[in-house]
């Protein structure tokens, strides 16, 4: 049954290997000069004070050089997507194409049992697509590997090249990208798609499913279940020193970094006086004219000196690993019910 | 004595529509079996029932003596052809027989090269692209080449034209005399069958009507007309399978094991055709029957 489920998916699997194999032409032309950029750039001698400016000097070459943002965003975009297309044109039809096509009857009348003919498919395919996603994620991760060092460094403010090359590791889309997640969403992408095709019996509405499905509990995972995995800690940030730092950002009250935790992830934040309260806006006194605008050393020491401080809440950057394994887990454990379901329904085919 | 196929108070339910109800069959082995009737008679479901593709509802089935598709030595000893010969399209001729050979231990390669070879298929075609006739045949050869110990088909030549019709039905006679194996095969035309089977097998709304020997069902059933009388005067021993009353004269088609002696009859044979009409013919008979034990209880 392995040689044979072999041959059922050598031709997906040369369309998965052979996309592989162009990503990795694309990536090795240009990741060698990325690196020499990133070398150039002065990083690597680059000491405590001086290196966030450096890093942020080496992002905005980068930003301004074609094509390593889109290319950058294109990659990441293809690690996100690539559990839900392998769903789809793996995963839905292994059962339901089946039925379609009432295979089932050839196969599940030769001298196998129908239970030991889904667990080879699903382990063999399965591992297939774990293997596909990860190699994706790996060769992206070297090619962008001096981009993820820079901004691991404090390179790159927000505001001065919003967007592409900004997050860091535990933000929402590096996180599930990067590491052995990959393997977990690909495993659930999968699994998914071949219970959804279990379920309905037929391909295309399965595909229909399991691109909604996904995209649901992908967009939930970092917004409402991640945060909460590990419960978070929570700081107050204060002093005029804080302010100053411009770790801050005027217009929404909200910190973008944690003193002392670089990398940190922060969930919540926002300026509280000196009983604790929420402080809603920024006091018109500290406003004036002498005060100045963004994170000027004068309104941060205004706000400092009023007893304005800045509470966060944050995941710091030591827990990537651990939310890595757990969120990993979580979908490997999703994956093999999803799984379960599907021996269950080809075994009720029966009555 | 063995049998293929061994069923008692059999039935199979699909959602609230019995498919097959009370089917109690013993099928003795080394025949070849016609089972006929129409569409939707319940065909198909007792052959998934005997290959182990779906279970009973109720009652039992057993398959050469065990339970159908439990494990995959009972699996590897009935060999099956579907309705409609399912392949996969995508996959050659010669990636099937591959298939074959993989997932069935006793799988004979000889059997199966020289039927393709006989055949003239060419091996590299993809079986998506062969002829109703070549799949059914590519259908044959894979269930053949696991070296069953019977055979069951489902309406294997009901998609055919009548060319390959014949050629399949040729094939798999050779087979059944090289092999002496035992064959059980569904088809709504008993024209397809007459020739080929010694047991006939005939079910009609879900229910069995009537199974046998071939030779015994023609010398049990007569055709006898006379003077008009009911069909509630006739000795208790004859079995009336179907009435026809003119102005004077009634006709029965009977059944019984004795022969016909009362002068006022005249007895003629019935042809296999015609018995396997009237016992199709009987299913609004039968459903009436079935329907009027439930009015009593109810009034």
């Amino acid at each position: 049954m392995i040689r044979f489920t072999w041959l059922q998916l050598r031709l997906q699997l040369r369309i998965a290997v052979a996309a592989l194999l162009a990503l990795a032409a694309v990536l090795a032309v240009t990741g060698p000069h990325l690196a020499s950029l990133y070398a150039d750039s002065g990083i690597s001698g680059c000491h405590a004070g001086t290196c966030g400016t450096a890093a942020s000097t080496f992002l905005g070459r980068l930003a301004a050089t074609s094509p390593y943002p889109i290319m950058y965003v294109l990659g990441i975009g293809l690690i996100i997507a690539a559990p839900a297309i392998i769903g789809i044109f793996w995963g839905a039809p292994l059962i339901a194409r089946e039925l379609e096509t009432r295979t089932f009857v050839l196969a599940w009348t030769q001298s196998i049992t129908r239970t030991r003919w889904l667990a080879i498919k699903l382990a063999l395919t399965g591992l297939a697509a774990m293997a596909v996603t990860e190699t994706l994620s790996l060769m992206y991760a070297w090619w962008a590997d001096p981009i993820g060092k820079a901004i691991g460094l404090g390179g790159s403010q927000s505001w001065q090249f919003p967007g592409v090359f900004s997050q860091g590791r535990l933000s929402f889309v590096i996180f599930a990208t990067h590491g052995i997640t990959p393997l977990g969403y690909a495993a659930f992408g999968f699994a998914l798609g071949t219970a959804a095709g279990a379920l309905i019996r037929r391909a295309v509405p399965a595909i229909a499913v399991t691109l909604v499905i996904f995209a649901v509990v992908q967009v939930s995972m970092p917004l409402w279940v991640r945060p909460h995995l590990i419960p978070p800690d929570r700081t107050v940030a204060s002093g005029p020193a804080f302010f100053e730092a411009a770790a801050m950002s005027v217009g929404t009250l909200k910190a973008s970094a944690v003193p002392g935790q670089p990398e940190a992830w922060i969930l919540a934040s926002g300026p509280i006086n000196a009983a604790g309260q929420p402080v809603r806006a920024i006091p018109p006194s500290c406003l004036s004219p002498s005060a100045g605008k963004g994170g000027s050393p004068d309104l941060g020491a205004c706000m400092a000196r009023r007893g304005i401080r800045e509470a966060i809440t944050y995941q710091p950057a030591s827990r990537y690993w651990p939310f890595q394994w757990i969120e990993t887990g979580m979908f490997l454990v999703l994956a093999a019910a999803l799984a379960g379901y599907c021996f269950w329904r080809l075994g009720r085919s029966r009555t | 004595m063995s049998f293929v196929i061994e069923a008692s108070g059999l039935g199979k339910q699909y959602g609230r529509r019995w498919a097959l109800r009370d089917c109690t069959l013993a099928i003795p082995d080394g025949k070849v079996v016609g089972l006929v009737g129409p569409n939707s008679a319940g065909k198909t479901t007792l052959l998934h029932l005997a290959v182990g593709l779906v279970s009973p509802t109720s009652g039992s089935i057993r398959t050469l003596g065990a339970n159908p598709g439990e494990g995959p030595v009972q699996l590897g000893r009935v060999g099956f052809v579907a309705q409609d010969t399912p392949v996969y399209g995508k996959l050659s001729v010669a990636q099937h027989l591959r298939m074959g050979a993989w997932l069935n231990p006793r799988w004979d390669p000889g059997i199966a090269a020289s039927r393709i070879e006989q055949l003239g298929l060419d091996p590299r075609q993809r079986a998506g692209t062969l002829s109703g006739g070549q799949r059914a045949q590519l259908a044959l050869t894979l269930a053949i080449a696991k070296s069953p110990e019977c055979l069951i088909l489902d309406e294997p030549v009901a998609s055919l034209d009548p060319l390959a019709r014949r050629e399949f039905l040729r094939s798999l006679m050779e087979i059944v005399a090289a092999q002496g194996i035992s064959v059980v095969l569904s088809s709504h035309l008993i024209a397809d069958l007459e020739r080929v089977c010694d047991y006939l097998v005939v079910l009609v709304g879900s229910r069995l009507q009537v199974a046998g020997e071939v030779s015994d069902l023609l010398s049990s059933h007569h055709r006898i007309s006379g003077p008009r009388r009911d069909a509630s005067g006739l000795p208790p021993s004859l079995e009336v399978i179907e009435e026809s009353h003119t102005g004077k004269q009634s006709t029965f088609l009977i059944r019984t094991s004795d022969p016909v002696h009362d002068p006022a009859w005249t007895v003629r044979p019935v042809t296999l055709d015609d018995l396997v009409i009237t016992y199709m013919s009987r299913q609004a008979n039968t459903s009436e029957r079935t329907r009027r034990p439930q009015l009593k209880v109810m009034s």
